[in-house]
């Protein structure tokens, strides 16, 4: 029976506290020995081929009968009003169809800080106009034909200018998101750094990464009458539904938003984008369907980003390495938008037994692209400052980075006193170090610099409800998942089955998992926070519990065997009180089509102990002090995130994680020019992501314990955790070969040669 | 990109008369022109293909006669061939660190050796900058990184070519076709910085083809090497690169060919540090000493000056792997 009840649940490093209607109690986690045939084994993905040879469609394969293409039109300016927008000359192109802007849509707020055509554009790539034509090069041919007359303003591209109080304003109450910083406390600061030994203060700075995701975002919209569907590149359909609705005036059930198949998101897919919004009233506009998918220039202006820190960070410790006080003060480069700023100082929160700290973030506005959540947001920059700072604290105590950190160890949750509910990371440590071979001894040092560099992971991962799910059992003896979450190429559906194969007893060929469609499916969550696994697998395994359970009671009257005796295997029954075992088709052949429907829905989280992924990752480098190459030579990894479902899809999130660590330490940042606003490498040649021969040795395992409090599964998430340590293990190792430190990512040949001159 | 016409050359002659016409202009491998079009940097009315040009894929050998390498001879060709790999190794190692293999597989010898800057100012649109035609160069006082340290005027863009210093450090000639011209000119003398009223990296006009790439044989002491810098293992462009080709009598280097990339608007002749070289013992000082005169002079930006250092470490080492 649902239940209402007021939850906490963390996510991305944010308490939150909601009602929800909880259900699916009563089915508790598997005990860690518990024989299972599909949970916890080497599954290759049931989805794989389609997806390796081109039949899988992706938003961009949509295509539709009488289709039309649109290209925005993006400002040139970092700060502008448009005074006029004269489309006639596109509008007369033949091929176009249409002309989008402010002047002919209606006026929809967005994201509550702007509107979708808005008269005032705040960096360079917002949108200004929308040309939909009969293909896109028309259309790219009709938007230089768009006379736009711009009043320039002011504008401020540096978070620290920007919170000046003479810098250009983007909004009238000023730069500052919410008027005030996020500041979090507890103990007493003062006191703290007075019972220290050892005070250190360094000031660390990260750069603007950018997601690329090697599927774009992009969006094809189809009205049939009042009904509306949209096939979108996103990581959230129930969201994306509830957003277009909200703004298009539509009751849900006219919108339908369908993703099956995806090339990645990070984040930056979590919200609804404004492409989509235009790509529906285009389609109004036009009575035809419309496709906007977004080009590589476009992702890396307009599509979200991790955005730029600068991280104060000082620290107290006795001379034991013992904590005794810790201040952040960190400034984060919002851009021009900013719906959920990333929680920078998660990590020092959390991550060590500290009991006098703060926390102070000024999230600020400025003339850019807005940030957007990426894989991990706030705990990759932060981590890097924290583990940084840590090894230098153990530098001037005398001890060991990993020792220093052992000191400071904690089972109790610092921001809420409460248990964890399992934590490995010690563990992982001890495991990550043998591994490893830590420490390890100085060795001579020539031109080519060895070091190493260790660094630890905090992150929640423990899922929440509502998240639902039907299992429904084919009189042919296959069984159907059906949810309405979506696989942004994680291996979901892959998950989802073995599952579901594991409760039900069935081969898992014998099952399909259909997805990403909120007519067909039931609700759940965004694919973000590493939380689908821990949301929607638990409610699959509820579903297939309760389908299970009908099965069994109609084979009983069948099979003229006590139910209690009956059990599933392969997709047979067997009892002592049958001969031998009966296939489930045969079963169900002779009762017409009758159809087993289980429903199943993602239990509530636990109140009294804290659910988190925690893990350790161990960095070998080499830098080159000739020539100021840096060659991450090997990562040890030891995670944990309770129990694993699939050891394949979680290898790839583990080296995923890693590999896109490793370009956000060594490669990747979003350059934009200072005088002008524009981002200067709006592309792949210089916006450089790890290329294959970058790529260093990866040793990973996990600390396979099930989490018994998490979820019915005593599964975490692992698509976050992985990339959270690697920038700053690698930093550390950087530090440790060179004899200095660099304080700013990431390590580029510029600044290794840099560092080195002095 | 833009519309246009798109012609199969039929022989040379037609190709030149063709590209004669105005908006019209060469395309082989593509993989620089098309990347211009779809940033519509430029919008050609037609473009003639030259891959019809069989006889511009071949590549001969002769003791005597030297390395003949067709314009239209991909980077992967050069990358693979084993007398290139084994008597030219500079080449080879230069075609082989460029780009990516499916680049290398489209790129051609020609193309490269006439490519654009990459310089991400001139190559967006919304940069009017001085190589394009306008007022001022974007990068001077702007993200300047990757630009030039040596040399520079009105323009601050680098050369991007790999196989450029490889091939003036082996002294390659090529062959040039034009309406009335079939001449050959040192490959040496093909780049020129770009002047007020040449704005362009090479003196190649509009309807003038490099049909063959001339390499003469290296005297048998002689050895080579390319070195280069990239911000990643591959898939980049140089930062810093150092062609260097020596050989030596005796103990003495006889002859010493040092070319820098990734320094200047032109593949960069470090003609100071060659006479340091030439007549002397190899040492480490000598080479110090190479590799000094080989940045004489510079004049970084606000964050180039790292180049400055990179080049002297990759010269040094050039150096110092040949000597050993």
């Amino acid at each position: 029976m649902p239940k209402v009840i007021k939850t906490k649940t963390e996510f991305e490093g944010r308490v939150l506290e909601e009602y929800v209607v909880v259900e699916g109690e009563g089915l508790t986690a598997w005990d860690a020995q518990a024989p299972l045939k599909f949970v916890g084994k080497k599954i290759p993905r049931i989805d794989g081929p389609e997806r390796a040879t081109g039949k899988a469609a992706y938003t961009f394969d949509v295509q539709l009968p009488g289709m039309l293409y649109g290209k925005i039109l993006r400002s040139p300016h970092p700060h502008a009003r448009i005074k006029n927008i004269n489309t006639q000359r596109a509008e007369t192109l033949p091929g176009v169809r249409a002309v989008l802007c402010y002047k002919n849509t209606p006026k929809i707020s967005f994201r509550r800080q702007t509107f979708i055509f808005d008269e005032i554009v705040r960096y360079v790539g917002d949108e200004v106009a929308c040309v939909i034509a009969d293909d896109e090069e028309i259309a790219q041919d009709a938007l230089e034909l768009i006379e736009v007359e711009y009043e320039i303003l002011p504008f401020v591209l540096d978070p620290e200018e920007a919170l000046q109080p003479n810098a250009p304003k983007l909004y009238p109450d000023g730069n500052l998101l919410g008027g005030q910083p996020e500041v979090y406390q507890r103990g007493n600061l003062e006191q703290g750094f007075a019972q220290a030994d050892v005070v250190i203060e360094r000031t660390f700075r990260t750069q603007c990464a950018l997601h690329n995701c090697m599927e774009p975002h992009g969006s094809v919209a189809l009205w049939e009458g009042d009904s509306l569907t949209v096939w979108d590149s996103t990581q959230h359909i129930f969201g994306v539904r509830e957003g277009l609705a909200r703004l298009l005036g539509l009751p849900l059930h006219k919108v339908r938003v369908i993703k099956k198949y995806m090339g990645g998101g990070f984040g930056s897919k979590n919200n609804l984008g404004k492409y989509t919004v235009i790509a529906a009233l285009a389609a109004r506009m036009t009575g035809r369907p419309v496709k906007i998918v977004l080009d590589r220039h476009e992702e890396n202006l307009a599509t979200g980003n991790r955005p730029a820190s600068i991280q104060r960070l000082k620290i107290g410790a006795k001379r034991d390495g013992a904590l005794t006080a810790l201040e952040l003060k960190a400034i984060i480069a919002a851009g021009a938008y900013c719906l959920w700023p990333p929680s920078v100082g998660g990590p020092a929160r959390e991550l060590y037994a500290c009991p006098n700290l703060k926390t102070e973030q000024y999230t600020v506005f400025t003339n850019t692209g807005p940030l957007s959540a990426f894989r991990a947001p706030g705990y990759v920059e932060g981590t890097f400052a924290l583990e940084s700072l840590m090894d230098e604290l153990a530098k001037e105590l005398g001890m060991d980075p990993l020792e220093l950190r052992l000191k400071n160890y904690t089972e109790i949750d610092q921001t809420t006193g409460r248990p964890y509910s399992t934590k490995g990371l010690r563990e992982a440590y001890e495991r990550g170090a043998k591994l490893f071979g830590w420490p390890r001894r100085p060795e001579p040092q020539g031109q080519l610099r060895r070091g190493v560099g260790m660094a630890s992971q905090i992150w929640s991962g423990n899922g929440m409800p509502p998240a639902y799910a039907l299992v429904k059992i084919n009189p042919d003896g296959t069984a159907t998942v059906i949810t309405g979450t979506q696989d942004i190429g994680t291996g979901t559906k892959t998950v989802l089955a073995q599952i579901a194969a594991e409760e039900l007893g069935f081969p898992i060929e014998k099952i399909s998992v259909e997805i990403g469609d909120t007519q067909m499916g039931l609700y759940a969550p965004l694919s973000a926070g590493s939380m689908t696994v821990a949301s929607v697998g638990p409610a699959v395994r509820m579903a297939a519990h309760e389908a299970r359970q009908q099965l069994l009671d109609v084979a009983a009257q069948v099979l003229e065997a006590p139910r209690e005796s009956l059990t599933i295997t392969d997709g047979l029954l067997s009892s002592p009180a049958l001969q031998k075992p009966v296939a489930v088709h045969e079963v169900l052949k002779n009762l017409e089509n009758f159809m087993i429907i289980g429903r199943g829905a993602r239990e509530p989280n636990p109140e009294d102990v804290t659910v988190n992924t925690f893990g350790a990752q161990f960095a070998e480098v080499t830098v080159d002090t000739e020539t100021g190459e840096v060659k991450v030579e090997r990562i040890v990894a030891v995670h944990d995130s309770g129990r694993v479902i699939n050891p394949l899809t979680l290898s790839s999130q583990i080296e995923g994680g890693i590999i896109q660590g490793l370009g956000y330490a060594l490669f990747e940042q979003r350059v934009v020019d200072r005088n002008t606003g524009v981002v200067v490498n709006d592309n792949l040649e210089n916006y450089k992501v790890p290329t294959a021969l970058d790529i260093p040795e990866i040793v990973f395992e996990m600390v396979e314990r099930p989490d018994p409090r998490a979820n019915n599964l005593g599964a975490k998430g692992v698509g976050e955790p992985p990339i959270i340590p690697t920038a700053a293990a690698i930093a550390n190792a950087v530090a440790d070969a060179l004899g200095v430190r660099i304080y700013e990512l990431p390590l580029t040949r510029e600044k290794i040669l840099k560092a080195l001159q002095h | 990109m833009r519309s246009f016409e798109y012609v199969n050359a039929t022989n040379i002659k037609t190709a030149i008369a063709l590209l004669s016409e105005p908006a019209t202009e060469a395309i082989a491998g593509g993989t620089d022109l098309l990347g211009e079009l779809k940033a519509r940097l430029r919008s050609p009315r037609r473009l003639v293909n030259l891959k019809t040009l069989a006889k511009l894929r071949e590549i001969r050998y002769s003791p005597q006669a030297g390395l003949r390498l067709g314009a239209l001879v991909t980077l992967a060709e050069i990358e693979r061939h084993p007398v290139i790999r084994e008597r030219f190794s500079i080449l080879a190692q230069a075609a082989a660190s460029a780009a990516t293999p499916q680049l290398r597989n489209m790129g051609t010898i020609g193309g490269n050796l006439c490519q654009k800057p990459r310089c991400w100012y001139y190559r967006n649109k919304l940069f009017p900058c001085w190589l394009k035609g306008g007022e001022k160069c974007f990068a001077e006082d702007g993200e300047n990184k990757y630009h030039a340290i040596l040399g520079a005027d009105r323009c601050h863009a680098v050369h991007p070519s790999d196989l450029a210093p490889a091939l003036i450090a082996l002294d390659a000639t090529l062959r040039v076709v034009g309406p009335d011209l079939d001449g050959e000119i040192s490959l040496e003398e093909l780049y020129t910085k770009p002047t007020e009223s040449h704005r362009q990296m090479t003196i190649l006009g509009p309807n003038e083809l490099i049909v063959e790439i001339r390499v003469p044989t290296p005297k048998k002491a002689a050895r080579g090497i390319y070195l280069k810098a990239m911000e990643r293992q591959s898939w980049s462009f140089a930062l810093v690169s150092v062609a260097a080709q020596l050989s030596f009598e005796g103990e003495r280097i006889a002859d010493a060919r040092l070319v820098l990339g990734g320094v200047a608007a032109i593949p960069w002749r470090a003609k100071d540090s060659e006479r340091i070289l030439i007549g002397q013992k190899f040492s480490e000082e000598l080479a110090e000493r190479a590799a000094e005169a080989a940045v004489a002079g510079a004049q970084p930006l606000r964050e180039n000056a790292y180049k400055v250092p990179l080049a002297k470490g990759l010269v040094k080492r050039a150096l110092e792997s040949l000597a050993g």
